[in-house]
Parts: C-alpha cells; sequence; structure tokens
C-alpha cells in the first residue's frame, strides 16, 4: 500500500467536462494537465485528474472530471454531474449538433445543481479548423448571453485559450463558493466521502 | 531309530537295490524289524505331512484375512486421500480473491443463464462465512458473485487512507465490506453497504498525484474512493464494473419489455384490476436484532460452524450430526431475527456438504470396494436418516445393494452342471436379498415409507435374477426334469424369505410362467412325437429274456422304477408288456412328475391336459392297432398293455399326484376308465 502525502492545497475545485462525443473534452483535459496533443479518438468513459495549480498567487487544486459524451443512462449522468462545482461545456465549432446538444446538457446540469449561478463556461473547440466551422460566433454568443455565461473559443491541438477556459472556471468557481448562495448549493449537492452507508443508509439496496 | 532310517533314505546317494541287497543280506527278522520300521516312518510322514498341511493352512487363512484387511485400510485411506483433496479444492474456491470468479464474470451471457439457480447460492453461501451481517444480500434470488478483492478506501477529497475494504461485485450490485482487524475465525469482514448497479457512476481516476491506481464509486449523495494494489486489478475492477453494468441494463430492458407486453395483453384482455401497491419491509427492527445476536454469541455456538467443518473433514460423521442436531435444538428457542437466519444459513451449508459427503458414501463407483457388506452402509444410512434425508438414504442404500448383488454374481464361475450352477446362484441372491432385507429392518427402523420402496427394490431385483436364471436354466436347452429342479430351488428360497415377511414367490411365478407354459408345451410335442414314432413300427412282441434268469433281472430292474412286472410273465422269459409301453410308461411318470414340481396353482388345469394329451397319444396306438387286421392275434397281448398303461401306470400317476399333495384330475379319471371301454368293445 502506497502512502498517500495529504500536505495537498486544503482548496479543491471540481472541474466536470460535459458535450458531445468527439467534440475535444478530453482533447483539451489532456492538453491543460500534460501540455500534449492527442491524435487518436478514444471514447472516454470517465476519468479524473488532478493538478495543483497556482490561481491569482493561491496554491489550489483542480479535479477534473472527463466525462462521456456517449453515457447512454442519465441517471448515472446525474450521479457524474452531482459532484461538480462548475462546468466546462464543450462543443465543436465545425459541428452543428453538438452545438445543439450543449442546450441538453445545460438544462440537465441546472436540473441536477438547482441555481442558474453554478460555474459554467461554454466552450467552442476546434478553433484551428475555423474553415470547416458550422457554428458561427455570434450564434454560441447569443446562448452563452442567454445563459449569462462566457463563451471561449479553443483549440486543443494549438492550445489556444486551453489555459484559460479553465482558469477562468476556477476564478468563478472559487468567487460562486464565497457567495451565500454558492455555499448553499455547494453543500446541498456536495458529494460527502464521510457519508458512510450505515449512517445515511437512505441509497442502500434495502432487500 | 525311524530318524536314522529316514535320513539313509533321504541321502542323495541312496541306492534302492543296494541299501535291498545289504539288508537281505541279514536274514528274515532283520527284514521284517526293517519293514516295521519303514511303516513307521510312513506313519509319522503322514502325520508330519498333515501337520504341516494344516499349519500352512491356518497361515493361509490368516494371510488372506490379512490381506483383505490391508486392501479395506488401501481403499480407506484412497477414499480419505480423494475427500481432502476436494476439500482442498472446495477451500481453493472459497478462498475470497479467486481466479474463477474474474472468469466467470467475464464468460458470456448465455452462461450465466444456464447456470442453475442452485449453484448461485452455493456462490454466494460461502459470502456468509466472510462477511457479518450480509444474509440479506445471500438471500437475493438469482445473485451471483461476479468479482471480489481487497481494496483500501481512500478519502475521495483528500485521498488519505480511511480502512482496509473487501469488495464483492455481484451481478446486480456491489457490497462493500469493511475489514475487522484481530478477528479469530474466518469472519473477517463486517458490511458495510450494498449499491445497486443502476445509478452507480464509476470514475477512473487518473494516476496525477501520490495516489495510483484509484477509481471512484459515486452514488449520490455518497462518493468512494477506492486503491488496488496493481494497475492490473485496477484495470480488472473497471472492466468487470462496466460489463456487469451492461449485463444488467440489458436485462432489465429485457424484464421491462416483457413487462410492459405482459401488462398490454392484461389490458386488452381487459382484465386489469388495481394492483395493489408491494409494501415490502424496507427495515428491521434494531431491538430485535440484538436480542438474536446476544442469544447467538455462545462460544460453543459460535465455533460450530468451524467444529462442523472439521469433524467432515475428519469423516467423523456421527460427531458431525450430534452436533447438527444440537445446534438445531438450540436455536429452535432462539428469537426470529436477521441474525439467526444468517446463522442458520452458515448450518444449512454444512448439512449440505455432510450429507453429500454421507451420500458419497453409499455411492457406487467402479474403484470402490464392494467387500463391505450392509452393515458398512449403515452408518452413512443411520447419519443420514438423523439428517432428515431418509428417503436418499434408502435409495442409495438399495442402490448400493444392487451393486454388491450384481458383483457377487458376477463372481459365481458357470461351469458343471445347470443345477449347480443355479444352487449356487440361487444361494448368492437370496442370502444378499435377505441380508438385506434385515439389515433394511435394522437400518430404517420405523419408516414404513421406505418399505414400499424395498419392496419395489426386491422386485426389481428379482426381475434381474430371474432374466439370468432364464437364460441358464431355458436357453441351455435342458431338460424338463433340470428345470424342475431348479425351478424348485428358487421357489424354496423364496419361500424362506416369506419367514422374514418379505412373499415374493407369486412374483416368480409370474415372472417364469410363460417360459414354464413354452417349454411344457416343447416337451409334450416331443412326447408325442416319440409316440408316433414308435408307434409306427410296433409290431406288439412281448419281450422275450431268453432265460428265466435274465427275465428275473429285468423284472428287478423295472422294480426300481416301481412297476411290478412280475403279473405279465409268461413262459419263464416271456413278458407280456412291451419294449414300447415300458418305455413309454417310464417317460409319462418322469413327464407327470415335472409338470407335478413346477405345479403352481395357475398351472393346474394345463398340467392335466397335457398329461392327458399325452397319455391319449399312446391310447390311441392301442386303439389303432387293436383295429388293425394284421394284429388281430396280438389282441389279447394289446389288451394287457392297455390295461397295464391305463391302470397301473396311471395309479402310477395318482399316486405322484397324492404325493406332490395336488388333487389327481377329473381328466385322468375318465382316461383311466378308457380301459373298460377298450375291453368291452373287442
Ligand atoms: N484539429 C483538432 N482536433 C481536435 C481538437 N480537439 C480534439 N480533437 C480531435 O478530435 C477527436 C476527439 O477528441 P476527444 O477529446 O477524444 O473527444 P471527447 O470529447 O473527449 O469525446 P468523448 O470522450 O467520446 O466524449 C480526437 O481525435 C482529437 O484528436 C482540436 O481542437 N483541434
Ligand atoms: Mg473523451
Amino acid at each position: 500500500m502506497s502512502k498517500a502525502k495529504t500536505q495537498q492545497p486544503a482548496v479543491i475545485h471540481k472541474v466536470i467536462m460535459v458535450g458531445s462525443g468527439g467534440v475535444g473534452k478530453s482533447a483539451l483535459t489532456l492538453q491543460f494537465m500534460y501540455d500534449e496533443f492527442v491524435e487518436d479518438y478514444e471514447p472516454t468513459k470517465a476519468d479524473s485528474y488532478r493538478k495543483k495549480v497556482v490561481l491569482d498567487g493561491e496554491e489550489v487544486q483542480i479535479d477534473i472530471l472527463d466525462t462521456a459524451g456517449q453515457e447512454d443512462y442519465a441517471a448515472i449522468r446525474d450521479n457524474y454531474f452531482r459532484s461538480g462545482e462548475g462546468f466546462l461545456c464543450v462543443f465543436s465549432i465545425k459541428e452543428q449538433e453538438s452545438f445543439q446538444a450543449t442546450q441538453d446538457f445545460r438544462e440537465q446540469i441546472l436540473r441536477v445543481k438547482n441555481d442558474e449561478n453554478i460555474p459554467f463556461l461554454l466552450v467552442g473547440n476546434m478553433v484551428d479548423l475555423a474553415d470547416q466551422r458550422q457554428v458561427s460566433v455570434e450564434e454560441a454568443t447569443k446562448r452563452a448571453q442567454e445563459w449569462k455565461v462566457s463563451y471561449v473559443e479553443t483549440s486543443a491541438k494549438t492550445r489556444a485559450n486551453v489555459d484559460k477556459v479553465f482558469y477562468d472556471l476556477l476564478r468563478y468557481i472559487g468567487k460562486y463558493k464565497l457567495t451565500p448562495a454558492g455555499r448553499k448549493a455547494l453543500s446541498q449537492n456536495a458529494t460527502n466521502s464521510s457519508n458512510h452507508p450505515e449512517t445515511t443508509g437512505c441509497s442502500c439496496v434495502a432487500m | 531309530m525311524t530318524d536314522g532310517l529316514a535320513r539313509i533314505l533321504s541321502k542323495p546317494t541312496y541306492e534302492s537295490e543296494q541299501f535291498v541287497a545289504k539288508l537281505s543280506a541279514n536274514g528274515e527278522d532283520a527284514l521284517l524289524e526293517m519293514k516295521s520300521k519303514i511303516h513307521m516312518l510312513n506313519d509319522e510322514t503322514a502325520q508330519a505331512l498333515k501337520k504341516n498341511v494344516f499349519k500352512n493352512y491356518s497361515q493361509f487363512i490368516e494371510t488372506a484375512r490379512e490381506i483383505s484387511i490391508l486392501e479395506g485400510e488401501m481403499y480407506q485411506l484412497s477414499h480419505m486421500l480423494s475427500d481432502q483433496k476436494s476439500e482442498m479444492t472446495k477451500m481453493m474456491e472459497l478462498s475470497l480473491v479467486s481466479d474463477r470468479a474474474i472468469i466467470q464474470g467475464l464468460k458470456g451471457e448465455e452462461e450465466e443463464k444456464t447456470n442453475p439457480e442452485e449453484e448461485n447460492r452455493r456462490n454466494l453461501a460461502f459470502l456468509l462465512e466472510k462477511v457479518e451481517g450480509c444474509s440479506s444480500v445471500v438471500d437475493a434470488p438469482g445473485r451471483q458473485l461476479v468479482h471480489d478483492g481487497d481494496l483500501v478506501e481512500l478519502d475521495a477529497e483528500t485521498h488519505a487512507q480511511i480502512q482496509r475494504v473487501h469488495a464483492f461485485l455481484l451481478n446486480d450490485s456491489l457490497m462493500i465490506a469493511t475489514w475487522i482487524p484481530h478477528r479469530r475465525g474466518p469472519m473477517r469482514y463486517r458490511f458495510q453497504g450494498l449499491y445497486e448497479l443502476d445509478g452507480l457512476a464509476v470514475v477512473n481516476v487518473r494516476d496525477t498525484g501520490p495516489v495510483k491506481n484509484g477509481f471512484k464509486i459515486l452514488n449520490f449523495p455518497e462518493s468512494h474512493m477506492y486503491q488496488t494494489d496493481t494497475a492490473k486489478a485496477k484495470r480488472q475492477w473497471l472492466d468487470a464494473l462496466e460489463d456487469t453494468k451492461k449485463k444488467k441494463a440489458l436485462r432489465d430492458k429485457q424484464k421491462k419489455e416483457a413487462a410492459m407486453r405482459l401488462a398490454e395483453q392484461q389490458l386488452q384482455a381487459a382484465l386489469a384490476s388495481p394492483g395493489e401497491a408491494d409494501l415490502s419491509k424496507s427495515f428491521t427492527d434494531d431491538k430485535e436484532e440484538s436480542v438474536d445476536r446476544d442469544y447467538l454469541s455462545a462460544d460453543w455456538l459460535q465455533e460450530l460452524p468451524e467444529d462442523l467443518d472439521m469433524y467432515i473433514a475428519q469423516r467423523n460423521f456421527e460427531g458431525a450430526v450430534d452436533l447438527v442436531e444440537k445446534g438445531y435444538d438450540y436455536l429452535t428457542d432462539c428469537p426470529k431475527g436477521p441474525a439467526l437466519k444468517e446463522f442458520k444459513a452458515r448450518i444449512e451449508h454444512r448439512v449440505k456438504q455432510l450429507t453429500d459427503g454421507l451420500m458419497n458414501e453409499l455411492q457406487v463407483s467402479p474403484e470402490r470396494s464392494l467387500r463391505g457388506g450392509p452393515r458398512a452402509a449403515r452408518r452413512a444410512v443411520t447419519q443420514l436418516i438423523r439428517l432428515g434425508k431418509s428417503a436418499q438414504a434408502c435409495e442409495l442404500f438399495l442402490r448400493n445393494r444392487s451393486a454388491i448383488i450384481k458383483y457377487n454374481i458376477r463372481q459365481l464361475k458357470f461351469e458343471g452342471a445347470t443345477t449347480l450352477y443355479i444352487r449356487c446362484l440361487c444361494g448368492v441372491f437370496y442370502s444378499s436379498l435377505s441380508d438385506t432385507a434385515k439389515e433394511f429392518i435394522k437400518a430404517f427402523p420405523g419408516h414404513y415409507g421406505c418399505y414400499s420402496a424395498f419392496v419395489i427394490w426386491a422386485k426389481q431385483e428379482l426381475q434381474s435374477f430371474v432374466s439370468i436364471f432364464k437364460r441358464q436354466v431355458f436357453e441351455s436347452k435342458a431338460s424338463l426334469s433340470t428345470i424342475a429342479d431348479c425351478v424348485l430351488l428358487a421357489r424354496g428360497h423364496c419361500q424362506e424369505l416369506s419367514t422374514i415377511g418379505l412373499d415374493i414367490e407369486f412374483c416368480l411365478d409370474a415372472l417364469l410362467d410363460i417360459s414354464i407354459q413354452n417349454v411344457i408345451e416343447e416337451t409334450k410335442d416331443q412326447l408325442i412325437e416319440g409316440i408316433k414314432y414308435r408307434a409306427h413300427d410296433d409290431v406288439w412282441r412281448p419281450m422275450n429274456h431268453l432265460t428265466q434268469a435274465d427275465c428275473d433281472k429285468y423284472i428287478a430292474d423295472v422294480a426300481t422304477t416301481g412297476y411290478d412286472l412280475t403279473p405279465y410273465i409268461f413262459d419263464k422269459c416271456f413278458i407280456a408288456i412291451t419294449m414300447n409301453s415300458i418305455q413309454f410308461s417310464k417317460v409319462i411318470v418322469t413327464f407327470a412328475e415335472d409338470l407335478l414340481k413346477l405345479h403352481s396353482s395357475e398351472q393346474e388345469d394345463s398340467s392335466a391336459d397335457v398329461i392327458t394329451t399325452v397319455f391319449k397319444a399312446q391310447i390311441t396306438h392301442i386303439e389303432h392297432s387293436l383295429q388293425s387286421e394284421q394284429l388281430k392275434k396280438e389282441h389279447v397281448l394289446i389288451l394287457k398293455n392297455a390295461q397295464f398303461l391305463l391302470e397301473v401306470v396311471m395309479d402310477k400317476i395318482k399316486t405322484l399326484y397324492t404325493k406332490y399333495n395336488v388333487p389327481f384330475p377329473v381328466k385322468l379319471q375318465h382316461l383311466s376308465s378308457h380301459y373298460r371301454k377298450l375291453k368291452a368293445s373287442k
């Protein structure tokens, strides 16, 4: 058994990557984590990453949950979303369908988190392939304004705006956690690892 | 003195001629003395020889006995070894980190479906041994273990270690059990939680920080993080979880579709009645639970499952059953609760093992010696009855006995006369049967339900016995007399059996009836054939013995068969009865006697019929002869013969009937009066 060092930064911000399959959630995550671009497409199931970052002079930990674009079961997706404190909702600018799908993701997140102000960024990826663009900046920006969130265009390949979307989201989360509404929303939904079934019991299968 | 002589005689250089020459030179006295010496020597040698034979014989017997004991011990030893081997493989299967479970988990859906329910139960029964408080998990029907392994639970936030756990992936849920430190015995875990796979979200935690091989289980509002020892183990867990979740989803979908179809059908049938909500009890009474837990905490009771294991391994079946009875006795007063249920399940699991072991004792297998006799099986039977498995015990016991009978019969060598073989066959079969009957009554006292099974068994055994019997007796073209003797032998044994309350004689008769009828028919036809043949060249000559001495000798000869021919002598050496008549008289009497031996109430009529038919054939010959012109001169002689056959011979048959205690048939009576008609007609 390897001993885990526990002197990690106390603050952990939990980010969830959502969006249709193949839009570049994993590519963005890996670019952010390891500064590398992966050409091969391998559909994700659910991977989590942790990284220490310095945010405005303060050391925090970012916990990224990279989800599957093709998760079939809404109930399971709920379980993933519940554990998030901020969301990067990714679509591919060269795929209109993926842009339309962001609407569904947004709705599901709001239903699960139950707060319109949950930290959230609309991310239009693959901007390096702007010649194949199907989603205009205008329509994306319009939707972001409707949702009262920011819209950022990125490229996992060129690393354009990759750090920006993560750092921006981390800042939102940091701020959000300080507001009474945010505290409330997150404490309601926060997953709690010390909650053992014998004390809560309600999710155990009662036979 | 004789010793010296013996030495001389047994010298390698001994020359008999020289010795005798030397001896005879000394005159008569010396010779006589020598003769008596040699006599003595002869006697002594014979004595010594006898002694030696006897000495060696007893040694031989002893050695044979020892060999058979040794054989028994070797058999026991091999049996114990094979038992231990199976015990060991069983333990391997029970091992928590068994590879089998993983392979099983990856097997196709088909496989899973064909697995019998029983297998599933067994698959999970061992959990009761390992995990305290998991009986409700094990009880769910259709549940199966897919994968399991040791994990370390980490804090999902800080990744700090919390505790050691053991996780069991079942086909519909994930059970987590915490490790109990410093616990004696096999109970190493305590049930912590059971998560349905439906909503379970699994996260692969990439090795980014100091913590390696982690994965998370999210099930709102809980989130747990676990760590495996190796990357491979983590991969197995993730694969198994995903695979199992998929299969479960598929199953649920199919179930739902089936349910929808059913609902549709019901709707269509317009019979839909508002179903009552299933109000299943979803929580247990805590107070009650603690009560039965206290009750179960007695030291000896806690150790009972392990003690049982030990007894079973040692093949101390009596001890094991004693313990089971004691345990059950104690538990009858225990307040009902989940802990009791769980404990009972643990005992039942072992009772099943014990039963299997005992049944195995009675199983007939080719490598097993069958010399044990019925008493050897009684031990296992007694214990099985105590465990309430009398039906199985009965079946196995009887099957065991069948094998022994078969074996013993096969040991018989078929040589010599049919009757001799049948005597041996009957001896073996009936003594086995009566042994079994006596043993059965001892082994199953008061279990009257089993007695009918025994009777059916006895009938079946009799059937296979009869088929051997038939093959040897009827198909070997033996004479009717031999057949009659054999049947008599078998019947006699049946009658002996009825003294212990088992009456199977009527079964034997029923089984033999057709064969007997056939052979009687055949014999009858042969006899008639013979009569016709002899009639053809019968010239009705009196027997001429040429001299009175020869004639007297012949008369004496015939007298031994029970006929007095003296009244038929004329001219000193002539007998008025022809050779043909004498021959017939012998044949018909033997035939009658055979039939009477074979007699059983069902055959009475036909026996009278066949005797009459054969007799009539001869009489017809006489009638024809009387009508013949050429034989006119012989009328007196023919009538004398007719008188002999119809009065003397018939009388003899009549005494046979009396001897066998069978009423003399009317038909034969009619026939005997025929002579008067013949005489009158002339
Ligand atoms: N040119 C270009 N290719 C990209 C970019 N981002 C991702 N890709 C490629 O698109 C494919 C899919 O990317 P992923 O990151 O695996 O997609 P994803 O959103 O994680 O998909 P799922 O895991 O199935 O939900 C991969 O072949 C990537 O190399 C980008 O910004 N530019
Ligand atoms: Mg991905």
